[in-house]
């Protein structure tokens, strides 16, 4: 063993390690505008959050059929649901804070919610 | 003469056999002991697998590392079980980053280094492996920095273990055996 | 190496779910539910302080009875007041239905007309009176018709609980009234059952019922044609209802037939797709809100200082028009244009 425990590839090492550290916080704990959830409410069921992280689809069975929801990174929208009147699909993609979308036919709400506090109701 | 080149091998087959059995031990003591994180170990294993490395280089390093990973979860009861697998993961990523950082050392790398290193890599194997198939949780990536956290103090405190358990004037005789390819 | 560390991931996935629940988790403890035709949401402040079932199941209750009573097709104690209105004969009217023909005639009353529960013939006319709207919408002769010498709620003589129509079109239809009165009825349960703070929410139509004790109410406001139109704080006892023709309607030869009908044309009110109306009385703004959205975008502030109304929105086309009083309270959402001030007169 030579005199001295540390050469310069180990505070190298120690360095970026710390760095990698550092960096690993930050980017896991910042609040990052993707961090969003899909809350779907069903009269009568505890609410189902579903990050919207990943590309997937959902189905949703409600008293009138299968409402299906198309999940993607940030976004969610209502694909297909009962209803002649498609006002669930109308809403589009639902990607900031609040936005909701409504199928009463299966009694399910949709809505996007963020890292901005929630809202207490949603008019509409 | 004819015999010196086996006698070599078994020389070191046996040292890699006396280690991995260390290193079994060690291993096998730290799941024994209570930690005040469950779960969390200093790993200090891995001062076995740096000193093989410094010593008989990285083919034995492999050698002790993998022997102990299949002994010590034989012994524990865990093999081929997640903890198995992740044990496997973080061990076979640990190896690939000493693979890489073997030019550099001792001359240039000395334990600490390669401890926080492989520490480093152990960590990330493990959780590429969890995130990927064991547990895909969205959230999982959120453990990931205080895991990090963890391996760069364990690391730092195996290296320093490790420079320690190589200044030993009894390690230091194995150092220069010229059987020692390094 | 480090020992297998299982545990400590399932450990800290764990701790780091709670985290994240931790951070969703509310003071509140929401409720929803299916009732008055529609969706029913709850909000009860704090959370963990009430029998949410209990309370759930009362409301639940109390709206079926309402809506049973108060629906203008299907069979019940409106409907039969409707038979006997239209037999012009004197009769004892069910109680239940005595609020609504006493605050109908006071709506219309403050509304000039533009609110009139008294037409629910020319309402069934266009396909409305039934669970899923549909056309056709009535010719030129029946409209003109309709619209010759309509029924009004003074057609109604009122001696106590005894009433007597004096129309032979009068049929009522409370659609724009019955959600606010019913709202009025839920917040009188929820205070009654010692809920502090609550808020309670009838398919997007919304009341408060006390506040949280360390911040306001926040509410979100959904933009008739998707996304979030702003936000906006709420104190104690305070109603927020929209009228809008995304709400019910059909589609017809390309056209679309909503259901807030316009007593002065017999058609579907044009110009607003929605009106906006915060008040403490829910009642009021319920009706307000259809009364607005009939009024049309020329003439809304007018119809507003006439109802009392200070606090009112309206989505046009390409714009949001606002009375200042809510202009200063409503938060526009991310890429919205601020709102266009419309003065009272």
């Amino acid at each position: 063993m030579n005199r001295g425990l540390l050469r310069w590839g180990d505070i190298l090492i120690g360095t970026l390690a710390a760095g990698i550290v550092v960096a690993a916080f930050t980017l896991a704990y910042s609040p990052s505008g993707d961090a969003r959830v899909l809350v779907i409410n069903q009269a009568g069921a505890t609410p189902q959050h579903e990050p919207l992280d990943r590309a997937r689809v959902l189905e949703i069975h409600g008293p009138a059929g299968i409402t299906r929801i198309e999940i993607e990174p940030g976004r969610a929208r209502c694909a297909d649901s009962p209803g002649r009147q498609n006002i669930c699909e109308a809403s589009g993609w639902l990607q900031a804070h609040g936005e909701v979308a409504v199928s009463l036919p299966n009694r399910l709400t949709l809505q996007v919610l963020g890292t901005e506090p929630g809202f207490d109701s949603m008019h509409y | 003469m004819t015999g010196d080149p086996h006698a070599g091998t078994d020389t070191r087959d046996r040292a890699i056999a006396a280690l991995a059995a260390i290193a079994i031990g060690i291993q096998i003591l730290e799941a024994a002991i209570p930690s005040p994180v469950p779960g969390i170990k200093p790993g200090l294993a891995n001062i076995v697998t740096l000193v093989t490395l410094l010593i008989l280089g990285w083919r034995a390093a492999v050698a002790v590392t993998l022997i102990r990973v299949v002994g010590s979860s034989l012994l524990l009861g865990t093999l081929l079980s997640p903890a198995f697998w992740l044990s496997l993961a973080g061990a076979v990523a640990s190896l690939a980053l000493l693979a890489a950082l073997r030019p550099f050392a001792p001359r240039h790398v000395g334990p600490v280094g390669l401890a926080i290193a492989a520490a480093m890599a152990h960590i990330t194997g493990q959780f590429l492996l969890a995130w990927a198939i064991i547990i895909p949780h969205p959230n999982l990536p959120l453990v990931l920095p205080p895991l990090l956290l963890t391996a760069l103090i364990t690391g730092s405190l195996t290296g320093i273990l490790t420079a320690h358990v190589l200044a030993d004037p009894r390690i230091q005789r194995h150092v220069r055996n010229p059987t020692a390819n390094h | 190496m480090r020992a297998a560390i299982t545990q400590t991931l399932l450990l800290l996935l764990a701790t780091s779910l709670l985290f994240a629940c931790g951070r969703d988790e509310s003071d509140t403890e929401q409720l929803a539910f299916y009732a008055f035709g529609t969706l029913v949401d709850l909000s009860l402040y704090p959370a963990g302080e009430y029998d949410v079932e209990a309370i759930g199941t009362a409301v639940q209750e109390e709206l079926e009875i309402l809506h049973t009573s108060w629906h203008a097709w299907e069979p019940g104690s409106l409907g039969r007041t409707n038979d006997l209105l239209a037999m012009q004969g004197e009769f004892s009217a069910p109680p239940s239905v005595l609020p609504l023909i006493e605050r109908g005639r006071e709506m219309e009353t403050l509304s000039d007309g533009l609110f009139n529960p008294a037409l629910g013939k020319l309402v069934a006319a266009w396909g409305f009176h039934q669970d899923e709207p549909d056309g056709p919408p009535p010719d030129e002769a029946t409209l003109a018709e309709l619209l010759d010498d309509p029924p009004r709620m003074q057609d109604i003589e009122r001696n106590g609980v005894r009433l007597r129509g004096t129309h032979p079109d009068l049929q009522l239809d409370f659609g724009g009234l019955a959600k606010g009165l019913a709202v009025e009825r839920v917040l009188e349960l929820l205070a009654e059952r010692g809920v502090d703070a609550a808020i309670f929410n009838a398919g997007g139509d919304l009341m408060t019922l006390g506040r949280p004790s360390e911040r306001p109410w926040r509410v979100g406001i959904r933009h008739p044609h998707g996304g979030v139109l702003g936000s906006i704080e709420l104190d104690a006892g305070e109603a927020l209802f929209t009228s809008g023709d995304y709400e019910r309607g059909y589609d017809w030869e390309g056209e679309r037939i909503h259901h807030v009908i316009d007593p002065r044309s017999g058609r579907p009110s044009q110009g607003i797709d929605s009106a906006t109306v915060l008040h403490h009385d829910p009642a009021l703004a319920d009706a307000a809100a259809t009364t607005l959205m009939i009024a049309g975008p020329d003439a809304w502030p007018e119809y507003a200082r006439k109802m009392g109304i200070e606090q009112a929105l309206v989505v046009l086309d390409d714009r949001i028009e606002a009375t200042p009083a809510l202009a200063l309270r409503v938060q526009p959402g991310p890429d919205r244009e601020p709102f266009v001030i419309r003065e009272l007169p």
